[in-house]
């Protein structure tokens, strides 16, 4: 049977996440090549390629990073195939100058660059708005707000970046990439997976004769882009009134809401941007030519905006203008309320009057934590026991970064994918204080290897902990280099990080088991009196891909002795591992026998916890 | 057509986001509009899990606070933190089985009184009805349809747009084969407990 996103069928319409309905749109556009580095809120395009890709007929990869896959996608564009690269918007930053290049160069296959942003840092390290990446790079930029516009715009953007050979931009939020809307399917043309590379030096080598040249056919392509913005249908015009509002991305949700919950229609005048890069400057000046006041709506940063004020200074109208400020914040996310009661103030209606109840602010909290039977919990108790507070903890992205939070608490510093060992090296040169960096596997290979060169090259001080689970673990298990099995097979190229370790030039390299306490204390004690980049690798598999993937049982778990529940030792070990299987009621310690994953970590640190086998059911 | 938003709230693992897109997918099959969101990433580890369902022809997937026409609890202390959503007139139909957090497994916080997480609900809902989740699932043959019994409670209000009826042929179109019965005792017990 074939796969509900590859359907042929008349009017199929189905319940899509805005991340399957980017895969739909793709598909619709026949695309021929597709490659990502995962990363929230992102990850469900390239997984909901990589299962069809075989079926569907075109070439799917996890890349090591976002710059390989980048360059991978850019590639395959020049010699003539319809691609498309997928990340977060950090991931931008990784993959910006191959992207600058691109954008120079040209696409001749058509290439779409989905950048998915955090606004509100819902699983990131920063809110950055990567609107800015389209205008630094001269990049169209498109902005779906409901299902079907991700379909619908990315089988668009895709078709446009064809007809121009220029990238095009598809920036989403995590609000669009995890929404469910219904999606109705278009007609599903051959993939175009195979191409033939034309060589022609003079546009493809941007040897700086060739970047001046190349720079005037971008700002030409721009102009006919912007053209293209002046009459796209996701640019559109509704409403009636001297009161206007111009909308891009997911503000464009929140105000359709708000003006249909309070019967707006007749008050407000609204152009929606669809395409919001380049701007449809006319379109714009001639809806600004029949209102007096405007409210601009959309999250981040003022973009939109200043080119509005632009404009409007320009045009000599005299119109009030209602943008970022203590209604519209520059960071974090939107609402539906936020929308209503601009609309509201500016229109001098009154306000609703239902204010949300207050909840107790001192609720225990849930925040994240490493699961029962965690591989990271034994390796961060064994480097604590030998290091303490004395050592500082250069910390990587990853499930270990939840590492921070106590009793653990093995994470000082971080600065973005693979900056844990050079980071750790600039502070371990300049301050003489003992640096352990933890890497996981994916991040390790994603661009940890480069600061492990330089360490070595460089003469660093550095105590390097590879934390190898044996898979991406934190976006959902997608294949690494390192990988002995992925969700659809063996891995046939699996690389060995212990080999890459060594042929750095690393001579202090041991590879244990992430369980076994004995083996990691007198490793960390024996390469603690070391100088140079010594490295551990604790490699144990996740225990969640343990489960799902490998399909290998827990034949263990751990219980309390009886008669020491309440016991100094058994108490001290609750306290120290934070292990969610454990827990205390009126004094009496007990290990849930359904999360016990049978990890043996708390066996090894107490002599009150023994182990005994699983009972079947 | 009536329209509905919903808020779900509940921990990682208990099956918020399954019986969110049940739902969805329930009320597509039954012509209706339907918009659904949800938020993780680092909540999935042990955190809270929030996810919405609105019918009837919204096009934002997020619920802001005083928005929520009915507030589905999948946990009591996670229902309690989430009352500032409820809309006046709201409906709350929760689980009344805590599942404690890992503060409060370590004897560092306290979990919350039941009977003043209840008379806060019921000061701020129009309505609230709490029922034993995970003792019904596992009456009904396993703790991990806790979701569908709240689901059966919900559906049986008739406060949605989606029927009992409506439900259960869902259930039989979308779940495994294996586990159609067990659900759907799962929604008789979780429909029985707040109509009788």
């Amino acid at each position: 049977m074939s796969h509900p996103l590859l359907s042929t069928h008349q009017d199929t319409k189905m319940l899509l996440l805005g991340n399957e309905a980017i895969v739909r749109g793709a598909l619709e556009a026949g695309i021929g090549f597709v490659s990502c580095y995962p990363g929230t809120p992102s990850s469900e395009v390239p997984d909901s390629f990589y299962p069809i890709a075989t079926e569907g007929g075109f070439t799917f990869e996890y890349s090591v990073n976002e710059k390989v896959a980048m360059e991978i996608a850019g590639g395959a564009s020049l010699a003539g195939v319809p691609s498309m690269v997928t990340m977060k918007h950090v991931g931008v930053n990784v993959a910006a100058d191959p992207m600058m290049t691109l954008a120079y160069i040209g696409t001749p296959g058509g290439m779409i660059i989905l950048s998915a942003d955090d606004p509100g840092c819902h699983s990131s390290q920063n809110e950055q708005d990567n609107r800015y990446y389209a205008r630094l790079g001269g990049i169209p930029c498109f902005e779906p707000a409901t299902a079907q516009e991700c379909k619908d715009m990315t089988r668009d953007a895709l078709a446009m970046s064809k007809k121009y050979e220029q990238p095009v931009m598809l920036r989403t939020t995590t609000r669009v990439n995890h929404l469910r809307g219904p999606v109705s399917f278009g007609p599903l043309p051959k993939p175009k997976a195979k191409g033939h590379f034309e060589k022609n030096p003079m546009r493809f080598v941007p040897v700086p004769a060739v970047s001046r040249v190349r720079h005037n056919v971008l700002l030409d392509k721009l102009s006919q882009f912007e053209n293209e913005a002046e009459s796209s249908i996701w640019n559109t015009e509704h409403g009636k009134g001297r009161t206007g509002v111009i909308a891009s991305g997911i503000s464009r949700a929140y105000l359709n809401d708000a003006v249909t919950e309070h019967g707006l229609g007749e008050n407000v005048r609204i152009l929606e941007l669809g395409m919001t890069y380049p701007l449809p400057k006319n379109l714009i000046i001639h809806f600004l030519k029949k209102i007096d006041t405007l409210i601009i709506l959309e999250e981040l940063e003022p973009i939109v905006e200043n080119t509005v004020r632009a404009l409007i200074q320009e045009q000599h109208l005299n119109i009030e203008v209602v943008g970022k400020g203590a209604h519209l914040p520059r960071q974090g996310e939107y609402s539906t309320t936020m929308v209503r009661d601009i609309l509201l103030r500016t229109l001098n209606k009154p306000l609703p009057d239902h204010t949300p109840c207050e909840v107790p602010q001192k609720l225990p909290m849930r925040p994240p934590n490493l699961c029962a039977g965690c591989s990271h919990r034994s390796t961060y108790y064994a480097v604590r026991k030998v290091f303490g507070d004395n050592a500082v903890y250069s910390s990587d992205i990853g499930c270990y970064t939840l590492g921070i939070l106590p009793p653990l608490r093995a994470a000082d510093l971080l600065l973005c994918m693979g900056s844990s060992i050079s980071a750790g090296c600039g502070t371990a040169k300049v301050s003489g204080q003992p640096v352990v960096a933890f890497i996981g596997d994916s991040t390790f290979f994603h661009s940890g290897i480069t600061g492990l060169i330089n360490a070595v090259y460089n003469g660093h001080d550095i105590l390097v902990v590879i934390m190898d689970n044996r898979t991406t673990a934190m976006t959902g298990h997608q294949p690494n280099p390192g990988v002995d099995q992925t969700k659809i097979g063996k891995n046939a190229h699996k690389i060995d990080i212990e080999a890459i370790v060594r042929g750095c030039g690393v001579d202090h390299v041991t590879t244990i088991r992430a369980f076994n306490q004995k083996a990691l204390v007198q490793t960390l004690e024996e390469y603690k009196a070391l100088q140079g980049v010594r490295v551990i690798i604790s490699r144990a598999p996740c225990v969640i891909f343990k489960r799902k993937v490998l399909r290998e049982p827990d034949s263990q778990i751990a219980y309390v002795e009886e008669g020491f529940e309440a016991s100094e030792s058994v108490l001290t070990c609750l306290n120290e591992l934070g292990c969610p299987a454990f827990s205390v009621n009126q004094g009496k310690v007990s290990i849930d026998p359904i999360q016990c994953t049978g990890c043996m970590l708390c066996v090894q640190i107490c002599d009150r916890i023994k182990a005994r086998k699983r009972s079947i059911g | 057509m009536q329209k509905t938003r919903i808020y779900l709230t509940g921990i990682g693992g208990q099956g918020t986001l399954t019986a969110t897109n049940l739902l969805s997918q329930i009320g597509l099959d039954n012509g209706l509009d339907v918009t659904s969101g949800e938020i993780h990433g680092m909540a999935q580890r042990g955190g809270v899990v929030a996810s919405t369902i609105l019918f009837g022809g919204y096009q934002s997937p997020k619920i802001s606070p005083g928005e929520a026409d009915i507030l589905l609890g999948f946990e009591p202390l996670e229902t309690y933190r989430a009352l500032c959503f409820l809309a006046p007139e709201a409906v709350v139909v929760s689980n009344s089985e805590p599942i404690l957090p890992i503060g409060v497994a370590m004897g560092r916080e306290e979990y919350p009184d039941l009977n003043i997480i209840r008379s806060a609900t019921e000061k701020h809902a129009s309505r609230a009805y709490f029922l034993p989740c995970i003792s019904l699932a596992k009456k009904a043959g396993t703790p991990q349809a806790a979701n569908i019994v709240l689901l059966g409670a919900l559906c049986a209000l008739e406060i949605i747009p989606i029927k009992l009826t409506e439900l259960t042929t869902g259930i039989r179109a979308h779940l495994k084969p294996k586990i159609v019965d067990m659900n759907l005792r799962a929604v008789d017990l979780g429909a029985h407990a707040v109509t009788s």
